[in-house]
């Protein structure tokens, strides 16, 4: 159980680095190392960047400007908070909003001061799921079986009532907008995969509390 | 098309995993900080206006497990009810009658005013009072409706002091010490009731016997195997939520097995690994029968029984080759094949533990089943190890205490008539009013009653009535409390008390983490009217009398008893509890040695009869020599001075000695029961009623459900909405016999009384048996309780029109009589005797 929650919280910690902000090069270059994008294409994700190690590499400014097209504006563009597919579009800082924060901040958890967006973007709900599962992965290296199982319990509560909730309209928004392969093929691997964890959660809470 | 399976699930978060380990440093990229903590409760926040509601960390009262509780206020008023997250011992769990505690403060039939009688006594006519008046009739006397009573002034002009008896229910912690430790002292009474025989004195008794103080905790966390004796704790249990949430985690786990034996299918019987019916009152047998499988598959401790006990492997063999399993079949209805096995099961569960309560021990042989089971804890080596039966741990408050100039007097009123118990070490408190009827061993001219429902809980409620009601016998009736129960419509004066969530004391019930937690009760809300701590009282009367009390209010009493133990009272205020971090849990403490330093002094003796090195001093010897010719065991309250027993060269804690003057040992064989003409070792006796019991006859016994206590629930509107109407449970053969058809209405007579009630035709009771949950039938105790209004009802609160249902049940206590066991004068309430008719 434990080597599963750590791959799971690896997971939310890589997704949530590609929404939280643009590419860095430091980004780049373990995404290079880590030869993620062959793996994703020989499960068929459809990857066609190429990624050298020349620093001012075109890759990674074509991604920094199609991240901030994408996300930030000028100009139309996908909104990446829940308020806002929960809502209505205007919807900033609405009760969505809040029930996110009060949800995250209950764990003892607090917003970094530089944490810029608002308390329910994307990038923050899979980092805050990437703590829950890391956490579970702990309690399950120390046998504590019940904060295991809590950690499961709340991470169904949190996908379900807002991850699930919002991240295939945002995804497909993204699918269709995107003008690289990148963002595109990362939003089928976030849709996918929050579709699989959900799952997988569900079926780890049948099997632990049977 | 892309599809994650658990493969290249695997692969991808490798990849992710080297990822986020490349990126080094991610403080500036992440969003969040700090530390992840499970939320476990400890805030609550209003559904109407969102604002956050204070807590105020407390203990409940409800019962005396006496749970850390957070008591949630909004503008005033308290709202909700949690459990204390923060406390290692119930873990921020509560029952429903915690949860329903709020009705307490706000049950519109409160005594808000001190209220004193105009009409006969019984008749319901009172007068408001204030307290300057109420307080100056108590300790000057005057008169009442044409009836002249003394004060407490009088008392002492009078020399005769313990004409003041205090009698309660529930009294613990500094709200004790205050009282039993300080005023009554000061005032010179030691005529001071409580009401331990009607609960579980026989098993106090029994424990003090065989290992020294209560409470015994089973470690049912850390066991392997539970051995169930008549006890519902699932339900209800003096540390209820503690133990219930342990068994569970056991049970669910680690897949630990249960086993309980009751006359009844309680709910602990129905969650039970498996539930064994078993003929009332021989539960001893099965015990005994248990212990000699066990001893004769040479399953036993060797090295405890023969360095820790006082009887030898070969003596014990001796003793209980007669209880064969074929034999406890016979008397228990337990099949020989499955004592067998499950005496085997625990002797090699490693560690086990056996669990008692009121079930066996309220029986005529109540105090030896008890010996018994400890025996069987015992013979395994299962005591005071983890998993196994444990010495509570609880804190050790230190506190102030007056040291009053003369020896405190008593009337000899509570310990039961001369005869009726060897060990009344618990006092006799159902016989109190008998003995205040019988008149030859002196009757209190002041009789305060406490937290208690005299003529409710205790059996032959008709003649309670009688001896109440009757001005020649107890002239001054005055009752504490904050409801107008059954007890306060007899009385002459009421001082209303605050309910436990009004009130401010320390506490320090048992610990199931075996680690004392220090905690405290702190008001949720201002009493309501001008009801007031009666401690607080207390402390006015002494100034009014004159008597010196080292302390000048309930807090600072409190905050004097912080600073002695060292404890730090700001922090208790803001957490509500406190335990060393760096305390380790408290098993095997009787093996701890002793120095030298430790057993020599002018004053310390050694018994070579009983190993004990005891300083002579604090027992009542009057002098050295009177000591060392009486030696430990024949000595007075030689006990109190013990130090530590030795055991070949070593001197160890051992077993330290309560309220007997038992040796250090594990006291299987007993000096101190055989000099009083009873069996040293744990051995066979039938109940005599039940034994003698003809065909027609029942045998009754009474059971509690999970949402009242014993008196002091039926007035929640909540609980009492869930629990309010109660049926005579019998098994199908039992009714067949008589006609008796599920939903009948039979009438229920004993000796001293009959009731009518519906009968429940159920397979969950054993045959020739009659069950009766004991919590309903109030005929006062306010409308949710009984119906009735108090004389002071109020009408504010709009439950009262909601309310749905007019039944209050029936108490069972007219039929029981009131009579104790020979042993610890343990009200022998499962003993009773009845008939029943179709009416």
């Amino acid at each position: 159980m434990d080597v599963t929650a750590e791959n799971r919280s690896y997971s939310y910690g890589f997704l949530s680095i590609v929404y939280l902000q643009e590419p860095t090069k430091v980004f780049i270059k373990s995404l290079k190392d880590s030869n993620i994008m062959n793996v994703l294409n020989e499960s068929g994700l459809q990857f066609d960047e190429q990624i050298t190690n020349d620093v001012s590499d075109k890759f990674l400014n074509d991604l920094v400007l199609e991240y901030t097209r994408l996300f930030i504006g000028p100009g139309k563009h996908i909104s990446p908070y829940e308020s806002v597919y929960r809502d209505n579009e205007d919807a900033f800082w609405s009760e969505t909003t809040v029930e996110v924060k009060n949800f995250i901040e209950s764990f003892g958890l607090e917003y970094s001061s530089y944490w810029h967006g608002l308390p329910d973007h994307i990038g923050v709900e899979l980092e805050f799921m990437q703590r829950l599962t890391c956490h579970e992965k702990e309690a399950w290296a120390q046998e504590d079986k019940k904060t295991a199982i809590r950690c499961l319990e709340f991470e169904k509560k949190f996908i379900d009532k807002h991850l699930i909730q919002w991240i295939s309209i945002f995804c497909d928004k993204v699918k269709k907008e995107s003008r690289t392969a990148f963002y595109r093929e990362m939003a089928e691997l976030t849709r996918k995969f929050i579709d699989f964890d959900s799952e997988l959660i569900n079926s780890n809470l049948a099997i632990t509390t049977y | 098309m892309f599809r994650l399976n658990r493969r290249n699930f695997i692969k991808v978060a490798a990849s992710c995993g080297s990822i986020l380990a490349g990126m080094g440093e991610l403080s500036r990229v992440n969003a969040l900080t700090g530390t992840l903590k499970l939320e476990e409760g400890g805030r609550d926040f209003s559904p109407d206006s969102g604002k956050e509601r204070q807590a105020i960390p407390s203990a409940c009262w409800q019962c005396v497990a006496r749970d850390t509780i957070l008591s949630y206020v909004e503008d005033g008023r308290l709202v909700k009810i949690e459990g204390n997250p923060a406390s290692i011992r119930n873990r921020g769990k509560i029952c429903a009658k915690g949860q329903a505690g709020i009705n307490q403060v706000y049950d519109p039939d409160r005594v808000l005013y001190p209220m004193l009688r105009v009409g006969k006594r019984g008749e319901g006519k009172w007068k408001r009072i204030s307290w300057d008046e109420a307080l100056d009739l108590l300790v000057n006397g005057g008169d009442i409706s044409g009836h002249s009573v003394k004060g407490l002034r009088n008392l002492l002009d009078e020399d005769h002091p313990e004409k003041f008896m205090f009698h309660y229910g529930r009294m613990i912690g500094s709200d004790s010490k205050i009282i039993k430790d300080n005023f009554l002292p000061a005032f010179g009474t030691n005529t001071i009731g409580n009401h331990t025989t009607i609960c579980e004195g026989g098993k106090w008794v029994a424990q003090e016997l065989i290992w020294g103080k209560h409470y015994d905790v089973n470690d049912v966390e850390h066991t392997n195997m539970i051995l169930n004796f008549g006890c519902n704790f699932f339900e209800t249990h003096t540390s209820h939520i503690q133990i219930a949430q342990r068994a569970i985690n056991a049970m669910t786990e680690r897949g630990v097995k249960l086993y309980t034996f009751d006359v009844r299918l309680s709910n602990t019987a129905a969650k039970s690994t498996e539930w064994i019916p078993i003929k009332p009152g021989s539960d001893l047998a099965v015990a005994l029968a248990m212990c000699n499988v066990i001893m004769i598959n040479e399953l036993y401790d060797h090295d405890f029984i023969e360095t820790w006990t006082t009887v030898t492997v070969e003596q014990l063999k001796e003793h209980l080759k007669r209880y064969t399993p074929e034999w406890a079949e016979q008397l228990s209805g337990v099949s020989a094949s499955m004592i067998k096995s499950l005496a085997i099961e625990f002797a090699n569960a490693n560690p086990g533990t056996c669990i008692s309560y009121r079930g066996p021990v309220a029986h005529y042989n109540g105090v030896e089943a008890e010996r018994a089971f400890k025996m069987l804890d015992a013979i395994c080596g299962y005591i005071d190890v983890k998993g196994g039966t444990c010495h509570g741990v609880e804190a050790k408050w230190k506190y102030p205490k007056v040291e009053p100039d003369k020896k405190p007097k008593q009337l000899n009123i509570i310990d039961g008539f001369p005869g009726d118990a060897a060990f009344p070490n618990h006092h006799v408190s159902h016989q109190v009013l008998k003995m205040i009827k019988d008149g030859r061993f002196g009757r209190p001219d002041i009789y305060m009653v406490y937290c208690y429902q005299p003529v409710y809980v205790n059996g032959e409620c008709e003649e309670n009535i009688q001896i109440l009601k009757d001005e020649a016998l107890v002239p001054f009736l005055v009752t504490v409390s904050p409801f107008y129960g059954e007890t306060e419509s007899l009385a002459d004066l009421i001082l209303p008390d605050v309910t436990y969530l009004e009130r401010s004391s320390w506490d320090d019930m048992v610990c199931y983490d075996m680690i004392p937690e220090f905690y405290l009760r702190q008001p949720a809300v201002k009493p309501l009217g001008e009801a007031r701590q009666f401690q607080d009282v207390a402390i006015e009367l002494a100034k009014r009398l004159g008597l010196n009390l080292p302390f000048n209010s309930t807090e600072d009493f409190i905050k004097k008893s912080c600073e002695k133990s060292h404890v730090d009272y700001e922090y208790l205020k803001k957490h509500g509890v406190w335990h060393d971090p760096d305390e380790k849990p408290h098993y095997l403490s009787y093996t701890k040695t002793l120095t030298i330093e430790d057993y020599t002094g002018n004053n310390i003796l050694f018994d070579s009869k009983t190993g004990v090195y005891w300083n002579w001093e604090k027992s009542k010897a009057g002098s050295i020599e009177e000591a060392v010719s009486k030696g430990y065991s024949d000595t007075e309250n030689a006990y109190k001075g013990y130090i530590g027993q030795r055991i070949g060269d070593k001197v160890y804690a051992g077993f330290k000695p309560d309220k007997v003057n038992k040796s250090g040992k594990f006291e299987i064989y007993s000096e101190l029961l055989k000099k009083k003409g009873f069996n040293p070792m744990p051995t066979w006796f039938p109940v005599p009623d039940i034994e003698n019991k003809k065909d027609d006859e029942l045998i009754l016994s009474t059971f509690k459900v999970n949402v009242h206590t014993q008196s002091r629930t039926a007035n929640n509107k909540w609980l009492s909405e869930i629990n309010h109407d109660n049926s005579a449970l019998i098994n199908p053969i039992t009714a067949g016999k008589r006609g008796i058809k599920n939903g009948d209405k039979i009438k229920i007579k004993s000796a001293v009384g009959e009731i009518i009630m519906k009968t429940r035709v159920t397979e969950g009771v054993v045959p020739d048996l009659i069950a009766i949950s004991f919590h309903l039938g109030h005929w006062q105790y306010g409308r949710f309780a009984s119906g009735r209004k108090s004389p002071f009802g109020a009408d504010s609160d709009n439950d009262l029109k909601l309310k749905w249902w007019s039944e209050h049940g029936v108490n069972p206590n007219w039929l029981i009589r009131n009579r104790p066991d020979r042993i610890a004068g343990q009200w022998l309430m499962n003993d009773e005797i009845v008939t029943i008719t179709k009416v």
